[in-house]
């Protein structure tokens, strides 16, 4: 460490600077919006905001895939990174390669294929109507699960990719010890890898919740306006009926849930240590 | 002879937490001294003070006549062997040394890194790269990179302490032998006091932020002047007398067999020439050491033994 | 053994999941009817030409890379001496200062670009291109801190200070021993911020206007009114792109070390 205070803060200052004045400034005043009424403050746009049922509708079901994407990609994320971290060393590196692989690729373009896979005429309907399951294509496009599943596949590689580093970190014959003691696998999952994994399971898990809670461009393109999310909720307001206020009480909202999943991530990352 | 270096009523600190207190110490010219200690007693402190890596509190510190205190680490003219070496990876051996040289813009660089490589027996390694060399020869770079600058002091910082038992012997050998041969003013901060009592002129026993106990390597091993110095010294059996002073008792003289003490054998070890035992007694525990040839003793004997008075180093405070 | 099966069916799955659509899009981009299907009615690379052809495309084109490049420059130009001082001095505040630097990423793109269109392009008249300009600038600034942070982290402070007894400057040591040493380190902060900045959308949502576009708004506008192949052929180009650069980071410079 060095000594003189003065030029750290002079180092620092001109990043915090630009962070403060082109973000905090402006991105307060938005929040500040939905406070201010002609007679002062008040927080009634946010109860005027919740009474709307269609609003409700936004946000629990906001909610619930956000929290449908953590819950499925964790379940998936510990299968695909349990057979990643027991290849030989080579082919390790390469899945984790190829899992790595669609995080480089456009949003819009990953979110894309899905239109293709999932219209009326998409591949799946094709084949469902092929092998005689149904006569009329099923309606997957602009539904919630057609949402679920971009979603799904947005976020999944970064929680098989804290998963895998947690797994990585775990003492190396932990699981093969719990065999020898004669734990079956479900076992070993439960009482050894899960806890063990328990950081990296929280790392993953706010990363896709907090990014399917806060995304836009899958909702927009699979979703429309058939399903709304917070964002694209926004969006909308904004756009269509210049309504600042319902901007802001969306944005507070998005903001609140990914600080509270953020500081949750650190508190339970801390916790683990004193243990 | 007046002190070459010179450290007046220094007070360092680390933001709230007070790590040298009120330090006095003169270290003469051409002198190998060493400041000697366990963690956190402020040896490795009171170096990067010397070294302008560190702001004194209060106080003040002089070389070669000059007020240091407030000048910067590259204007003292002072050298500093790391204990990780810090050496840059990004340059050669050659360069490494170089590197001083080349600020300074001095004459004749080639000549004088080669013979900065020379006197550390290095000389085919200069187009080297750092991540190439041995822990050892890293050392002999990082020495080397500070002779050449020809620094009025050289601080090392537990310069054996990351060596195996071979190098460490020949290290000491070295440092021993370029001291002799350059006369530099050396210090060193080490934790191991067969390292200290080996090499140093005057061993500087530090504890807690002040000097508890000054002096050549003889004086301090024969005659602690405290529990803690004779505790550092290997003096294992250590017990209070009346006037507030204390006892204390090598392993070697601690008489196993007879005498008015019982004790109970709680551990035995065979040293080669002698055995090493390990009793427990109302005084404490004792550790007695038996040359070979005579009784032995198995674990869980009760044994008698004496604590002669006359083969006791008397020291002036039991703490 | 049952388990070397059921390991390369999960992985199978898998990464069908996650890669098999992107297939499907450089399936349907080949095709060489006038319909977005797959499979395709026919191949031809006639969909990958019209991609160039197309005026708006090569426009935001320019507009995405001028962000990414000189917008990850400037985050660099802010970031590095950032990350330098919070890891070398005892910044006061310096938990609040990560958290400012940071935050950018906690809050929602979209929200960012509504707020900078309504405080500063409106009232105050700075243009749209200059706004979006600094909005993307802002949202890669943590990137390039939390990156050039971690190089920071893994290189020994006594370097430097051997460094200054050997007589160096403050600015010296930074320039002849930590710069060389981080290089790596930047680099990937560069890799990283310009994919970043280039695939970044809902930031870019409020901040467009006529001729100031990113690419992957121009997508999303020219999707709604087309339904040809093109936007399939643009995004199996992108996707080579932003793979080939990350491969070569990769076998050059080893960006996996950073991130």
């Amino acid at each position: 460490m060095f000594e003189n205070r003065a030029i750290g803060v002079a180092l620092v200052l001109p990043a915090a600077l630009f962070a403060a004045a082109l973000f905090f400034l402006p991105v307060g005043i938005l929040l500040s919006e939905a406070f201010r009424t002609e007679t002062g403050w008040s927080a009634w746009a946010y109860v005027e905001f919740f009474q709307s049922p269609r609003n409700q509708t936004v946000f629990f079901r906001t909610l619930k895939l956000a929290g449908l994407v953590a819950l499925v990609s964790a379940v998936i994320g510990y299968a695909a990174a349990f057979a990643i971290v027991n290849l030989p060393p080579t082919s390790r590196g390469r899945m984790f390669g190829l899992v790595m692989l669609p995080l480089m690729i456009s949003p819009v373009a990953r979110t894309y294929a899905w239109l293709v896979i999932l219209g009326r005429t998409g591949f799946v309907n094709q084949f469902l109507v092929n092998i005689g399951l149904t006569d009329t294509p099923f309606r997957i496009l602009f539904t919630e699960t057609a949402v679920f599943i971009g979603l799904l596949q947005l976020f999944l590689p970064l929680m098989i990719i804290s998963l895998v580093s947690a797994m990585e970190n775990m003492p190396r014959d932990a699981v093969s010890a719990a065999r020898i003691l004669g734990a079956n696998w479900f076992q070993v999952f439960w009482r050894v890898i899960l806890p063990l994994t328990r950081e990296g399971l929280v790392i993953g898990g706010t990363l896709v919740f907090t990014g399917s809670m806060t995304a836009y461009i899958t909702p927009a393109i699979l979703g429309g306006s058939k399903v709304l999310m917070l964002e694209t909720l926004l969006y909308q307001r904004v756009t269509v009926a210049n309504d600042f206020v319902a901007a802001s009480v969306i944005a507070m909202i998005l903001i609140v849930m990914a600080f509270s999943a953020n500081i949750l991530l650190k508190r339970i990352a801390t916790a683990r240590k004193t243990r | 002879m007046s002190d070459y270096v010179s450290l007046e009523n220094l007070t360092l600190a680390y933001g709230k937490s007070v790590a040298v207190e009120w330090l006095n110490l003169g270290i003469r010219k051409g002198e190998l001294i060493a400041l000697l200690g366990p963690s956190g007693c402020g040896k490795t402190t009171t170096m990067r003070a010397i070294a302008g890596l560190l702001s004194p509190k209060s106080g003040k510190i002089s070389i070669d006549g000059r007020d240091v205190t407030r000048l910067a680490p590259s204007r003292r003219e002072v050298g500093l062997v790391f204990q990780s070496y810090a050496l840059f990876p990004h340059l050669s051996v050659f360069e490494n040394v170089a590197f001083g040289l080349r600020l300074r813009r001095e004459k004749d660089l080639e000549a004088k890194v080669m013979a900065g490589l020379a006197t550390v027996g290095l000389t085919d390694f200069a187009k080297r790269m750092v991540p190439d060399l041995s822990g050892g020869q890293q050392q002999r770079v990082s020495l080397a990179r500070s002779l050449v600058m020809q620094p009025k002091v050289l601080l090392l910082d537990e310069p054996l302490s990351n060596l195996d038992a071979r190098l460490r012997l020949e290290m000491r050998s070295e440092l021993q032998r370029v001291q002799k041969e350059t006369g530099i003013t050396m210090v060193f901060v080490t934790h191991d006091q067969s390292e200290a009592l080996a090499l140093a002129d005057r061993i500087v026993l530090m504890r807690d932020g002040v000097i508890e106990q000054l002096g050549t390597p003889e004086e301090i091993y024969n005659t602690p002047v405290s529990g803690f110095a004779a505790d550092f010294m290997g003096f294992e059996t250590i017990l209070p007398d009346e006037n507030g002073g204390g006892l204390a008792w090598r392993p070697g003289a601690v008489v196993l067999g007879q005498g008015p003490h019982r004790g109970e054998v709680r551990g035995a070890s065979f040293a080669g020439e002698r055995r090493e035992y390990v009793l427990s007694s109302d005084l404490g525990v004792i550790k007695a050491d038996v040359p070979i040839g005579r009784d032995t003793y198995a674990i869980g004997a009760k044994v008698a033994f004496d604590l002669p008075r006359d083969a006791a180093v008397p020291l002036a405070r039991f703490r | 053994m049952n388990s070397r099966l059921s390991t390369w069916l999960i992985l199978g799955l898998t990464l069908t999941f996650l890669i098999g659509p992107f297939l499907i899009i450089i399936a349907a981009a080949l095709s060489a009817g006038n319909n977005l299907a797959f499979p395709p009615q026919g191949l031809s690379l006639k969909w990958f030409i019209k991609v160039f052809e197309i005026e708006s495309f090569r426009a935001s084109f320019g507009v995405s890379m001028f962000l990414a490049i000189f917008g990850t420059l400037v985050a660099l130009i802010l970031g590095v001496p950032a990350a330098y001082a919070m890891t070398r001095y005892n910044v006061p505040g310096a938990e609040f200062v990560k958290l400012i630097v940071s935050s950018p990423i906690i809050v929602p793109g979209i929200i960012v670009g509504l707020a900078l269109l309504r405080y500063f392009v409106i009232p105050l008249g700075i243009g749209i291109a200059p706004a979006l300009f600094l909005a993307h600038t802002a949202l890669i600034l943590p990137y390039a801190v939390r990156v050039v942070s971690a190089s920071m982290d893994n290189l020994r402070v006594d370097m430097e200070e051997a460094a200054l007894l050997l007589g160096c400057t403050r600015f010296g040591a930074f320039r002849r021993v930590v710069l060389p040493n981080i290089r790596g380190g930047i680099l990937a902060a560069f890799i990283l911020g310009f994919v970043t900045s280039f695939n970044q959308v809902p930031v870019s949502l409020f901040l467009s206007g006529p001729g100031i576009r990113t690419l992957p708004i121009d997508m999303i506008a020219y999707m709604e009114i087309n339904y040809d192949p093109s936007v399939a052929a643009l995004s199996a180009l992108l996707a080579f792109m932003s793979i080939a650069i990350v491969f070569a980071a990769e076998r050059f410079i080893g960006l996996s070390r950073y991130v």
